[in-house]
């Protein structure tokens, strides 16, 4: 559906847009990166170095870029995802050749500078071609076979890519995002049922098996997923982070040890205290109280968001800005999660808290678009 | 679901009619559907997001919940689990049957090196050069000031040591707390022990895992925390397996052997009180695995090799105990019948013969006093194969043994292809068919106890197996006479210890030839021998590999001459250290003269 069906009756031009940006969004997303920035100066011992000022410039760098995406029409944005999204693929491509690899996984491009992790790129450009497609998808064709193998051909191409790099966290935001999109698209029922029912009977199947002759996995594979799920059963190894993680938590209390006097994160009992880990340190510093004070500020994001889609009458518009929601919604409940021993850890960092520049700035260019669906809304 | 027509068709034709234009008509009509179609995506879309909106929330609900279930937790005290204190008592001691340690820990610490803090990597290289003689200065100062960032300098030092790496005050250089498995018994029972490495290794603590023997076999139980440290207690006797071990070590020089092997069972329990293989090695350092560049033709030819459990052998006449004892028990032969032992026996192209001519007829005593190959093999023609077959494997002669070893089922005896008329016959007397010396440690226990099957194990027990019945208690005591009798009058008269009456057959069995055929002058020789013969208790076999020695102007090779003079001497030392005291009978007083008289 074009656009132009839509019986617009008011769009705001130049400047003037900033007045209908989602302001609530804006100082929740600052908030947050405050936030973040409090805990970056605490685990770095009451310094500014190494993490504060490199983050702040990326925030300040990020918000620029929001604001100047925000102003920019979001139906170019929607004439951009097909470019965008082969953009990404050939970049993540790339990384297999040309890509810089840490801590055993190729994952980055080395740009001069700065370095880019294509994945990173991924997320928002999945979302985007998605959206665009269900956008220009008959409505009565979403839940024929044919036209729901193409967008599985979408995201599974990024997150093979991506698995083998091997990125686990990225993989799974990849593909619950994009499954995510496909149901707000309004595929059928029957077909996410069906892929539940399966996976629930592989994983089963997978499980029940073991022990017997006819098991499907070699005995050390099966031990390699019990750690997986159960990393106390690896206290040096795998489980290291975690247990450390939850004494963090348990010590924190309701009301935290209070602020820079957390002993667990400064004393170095916790390795990547600064990115995946950050949450333990708030939460042994402002107990209960600070964590759950963060978990309601995502929440209030997310609602805004949610609350932006569904008052938005144009269809791409709407579907990015849920699927930036979900993304947004999946990157700390994972982190959340798997630091407090929910769910295994698979590597995803707390948005906008965590230190690192990619995750930063891929944050900051998906509220860009959310931005912009907001300010271009048909009303 | 009432659908809007694609075109009014009736309301198009009616506005021709009344000259009206239609475009208007179908105009608002194509607005009417896009309105439509958008009101129902707008209801779906709208219905997704509640769910979706739902899942967020339960989402919230739970990590909301988890949040609060930790933050009420009480702390666990972070110092206790801090990673920088050294995980003590991970793995299990092993211990002999009275308690006495085989294998336990020792705190050590390990060196390594943080390349970028070292301040003087000259002076540090050149220090630790003077102190570990086996680093070279160069290498070292090659590795401090390459690329890398962390080196293990050493695994494993010693205290002093530590304090001199500690003195050379170079902040680059670091100890992390390490625990080494310890072996202080040195190469005492290092086949059964096996060894231990380490596994994954950090710098605050290592992990130690066993590489073969029991280490290995019980790797999971040393290792579980729950069993609270509790040593692994085995069946061996640590004073028993170091006698055997000096025993069988002086034998086999003596006899010129060129590897040996001994197992001293218990017969009612199963339990191997020592098991020895030579040569043998330190597991504190064990040799590394043969390989190509060895020139080695088989790993049989490595120390790491266990000859009692690994090695099968054919093991010759010591299996005609069992021919003879099944025809006992079926009630074909007694003891005194007499059996055609006339030479040769022709059978197809093979031919049997015996070590000596013993005439047209022996007792079945006899046959095994004498060892008559001819008469086992006529008596076998009387059981048949098929009967032989079900015996031998009642023995446990014809699978895998169940000894706690990672080793055992490497052990697996090599059977005849088929189990022809001819098999029958010569795996009668023990050629055709392969076993280790655990295998027939076993099958005599069995066989002599009294008649009931026992599993060689290497676990400390606390009452005797009480296995399938095999023989009767009557064949068993038969069988055991007649061991007795090839002691006292056969061909293991130098097997005699007095007090232990001990019984036993001997087994000179010709080794294979890799190209096929045997060889003439390379032997195996076995005793296989029980003692007290009245009242069993233990079961003794002594293997030796291509022993040779010279007597009374000859070279021997025969077990009489070479096996069995190593038992009956393990027989004598060890029997005291088992606790079994000699039945010496009083000798009646002759020649002396009562000075009173």
């Amino acid at each position: 559906m074009s656009y132009l069906e839509y019986q617009v009756k008011y769009v705001p031009s130049g400047f003037r847009k900033l007045m209908y940006l989602n302001w609530p969004v804006v100082f929740l997303i600052t908030a947050v990166s405050g936030f973040g920035f409090l805990m970056l100066y605490s685990v770095a011992g009451g310094s500014m170095d190494p993490w504060v000022t490199a983050q702040s410039q990326r925030f300040g760098l990020g918000m620029a870029v929001m604001m100047i995406m925000a102003l920019i029409p979001i139906w170019f944005w929607r004439n951009m995802a097909v470019v965008a999204y082969v953009v990404a693929l050939l970049l993540l491509v790339a990384v297999e050749f040309v890509g810089v690899e840490r801590n055993g996984s190729q994952r980055w491009i080395d740009l001069g500078p700065m370095d880019l992790q294509p994945s990173e790129l991924m997320k928002i450009a999945l979302i985007m071609l998605l959206a665009a497609y269900y956008d220009w998808l008959p409505l009565k064709k979403v839940s024929r076979p044919l036209w729901i193998i193409i967008p599985l051909l979408f995201i599974a191409a990024p997150a093979y890519l991506v698995l083998s790099q091997p990125d686990l966290g990225t993989t799974i935001l990849l593909v619950t995002g994009g499954g995510a999109i496909m149901f707000l698209a309004g595929v059928h029922w029957a077909y996410f049922a069906t892929v539940i029912a399966g996976g629930v009977g592989l994983v089963t199947a997978v499980f029940q098996t073991r022990g017997t002759p006819w098991q499907i996995l070699q005995d050390y594979q099966y031990r390699r997923i019990d750690t997986f799920l159960d990393p106390t059963q690896d206290p040096l190894g795998a489980g290291y982070h975690i247990t450390q993680a939850k004494i963090a938590l348990g010590s924190g209390g309701w009301t935290g040890r209070g602020y820079m006097q957390g002993t667990q994160s400064r004393l170095n009992f916790l390795p990547e205290k600064h990115t995946d880990f950050i949450f333990t340190t708030l939460a042994e510093e402002f107990g209960f109280v600070g964590a759950f004070g963060l978990l309601v500020l995502y929440a209030l994001i997310i609602i805004f968001c949610v609350m932006s889609a569904i008052t938005n009458k144009d269809r791409f518009a709407s579907l990015v800005t849920m699927g930036v929601a979900v993304t947004f919604f999946l990157f700390f409940a994972v982190n959340m999660a798997m630091v407090m021993g929910l769910a295994p850890v698979v590597g995803v960092p707390l948005p906008l808290v965590s230190y690192g520049g990619s995750a930063m700035l891929v944050l900051m260019v998906a509220f860009g678009l959310v931005q912009s669906a907001h300010v271009h809304k048909p009303r | 679901m009432i659908r809007t027509p694609l075109r009014p068709l009736a309301r198009i034709l009616k506005a021709r009619e009344q000259g009206q234009n239609p475009d208007a008509i179908e105009a608002e009509n194509k607005r009417l559907r896009h309105e439509d179609d958008r009101d129902r995506s707008r209801l779906q879309a709208e219905s997704r997001l509640l769910v979706m909106g739902v899942a967020f929330f339960c989402a919230f609900l739970v990590i909301g919940a988890r949040m609060g279930m930790l933050a009420g937790s009480v702390p666990e005290e972070p110092t206790a689990q801090a990673s920088g204190s050294p995980i003590i008592g991970q793995r299990a001691d092993i211990v002999d049957r009275n308690g006495r340690v085989l294998a336990t820990n020792l705190d050590t610490h390990s060196l390594y090196a943080q390349i970028p803090d070292m301040i003087d990597p000259a002076k540090a290289a050149r220090e630790l050069a003077a102190i570990f003689p086996e680093l070279e200065e160069d290498e070292l100062l090659e590795d401090f000031t390459g690329s890398r960032r962390f080196l293990w300098v050493r695994r494993e030092i010693s205290p002093e040591q530590m304090q001199a790496v500690h003195d050379i005050g170079d902040p680059g250089l670091l100890f992390g707390p390490r625990e080494m498995r310890l072996y202080p018994n040195g190469s005492v029972a290092a086949h059964i022990l096996g060894g231990a490495t380490y596994g994954r290794e950090g710098v605050n603590s290592a992990e130690v895992i066993g590489v073969a023997g029991v280490e290995k076999f019980f790797d999971d139980a040393l290792r579980d925390p729950s069993r609270g440290g509790a040593p692994l207690e085995l069946s061996l006797d640590l004073t028993v397996q170091a006698a055997s071990e000096r025993v069988l070590h002086g034998g086999m020089m003596l006899m010129q052997a060129k590897g040996a092997s001994s197992v001293l069972m218990d017969v009612h329990t199963g339990e191997i009180i020592s098991m020895v293989s030579l040569p043998d090695f330190d597991p504190n350092d064990r040799p590394r695995v043969l390989t190509a560049a060895d020139n080695a033709t088989d790993q049989s030819d490595s120390p790491l090799f266990n000859r009692a459990v690994q090695g099968v052998y054919e093991l010759g006449s010591v299996f005609k105990i069992f021919t003879v004892a099944q025809a006992i028990e079926l009630g074909l032969i007694n003891a005194g019948t007499m059996i055609d032992t006339q030479g040769p026996l022709q059978w197809g192209r093979f031919r049997i013969r015996d070590f000596h001519d013993y005439g047209a007829q022996l007792s079945a005593t006899d046959v095994i006093v004498k060892s008559s190959n001819i008469g086992t093999a006529r008596i076998a023609m009387m059981i048949g194969g098929e009967r032989q077959r079900d015996f031998l494997g009642q023995l446990g002669l014809l699978e895998e043994t169940q000894v706690e070893m990672v080793e055992a089922p490497t052990g697996d005896p090599l059977l005849p292809p088929n189990w022809s008329e001819i098999s029958t016959m010569t795996i009668s007397y023990g050629h055709g068919l392969s076993s280790s010396p655990v295998h027939l440690a076993a099958a005599y226990s069995s066989l002599l106890n009294g008649g009931t099957r026992v599993e060689p194990t290497l676990l400390r027990q606390d009452g005797p197996q009480n296995g399938p019945r095999i023989v009767s208690e009557q064949v068993s005591a038969v069988s055991r006479d007649m061991l007795r009798a090839v002691v006292t009058e056969g061909t293991a008269s130098f097997g005699d210890v007095e007090g232990y009456e001990v019984g036993g057959k001997t087994g000179t069995a010709d080794k294979p030839r890799p190209t096929g055929g045997y060889y003439d002058d390379r032997t195996i020789a076995t005793f296989a021998s029980v003692f007290p013969a009245d009242d069993p208790r233990y079961v003794l076999i002594v293997t030796l590999d291509e022993p040779s020695v010279e007597a009374l102007g000859e070279q021997r090779r025969t077990a009489g001459w070479t096996a069995v003079p190593v038992a009956a001497e393990m027989t004598r030392r060890v029997a005291p250290l088992l606790g079994m005291r000699p039945d010496v009978e009083t000798a009646t007083p002759t020649g002396v003269t009562l000075t009173s008289n």
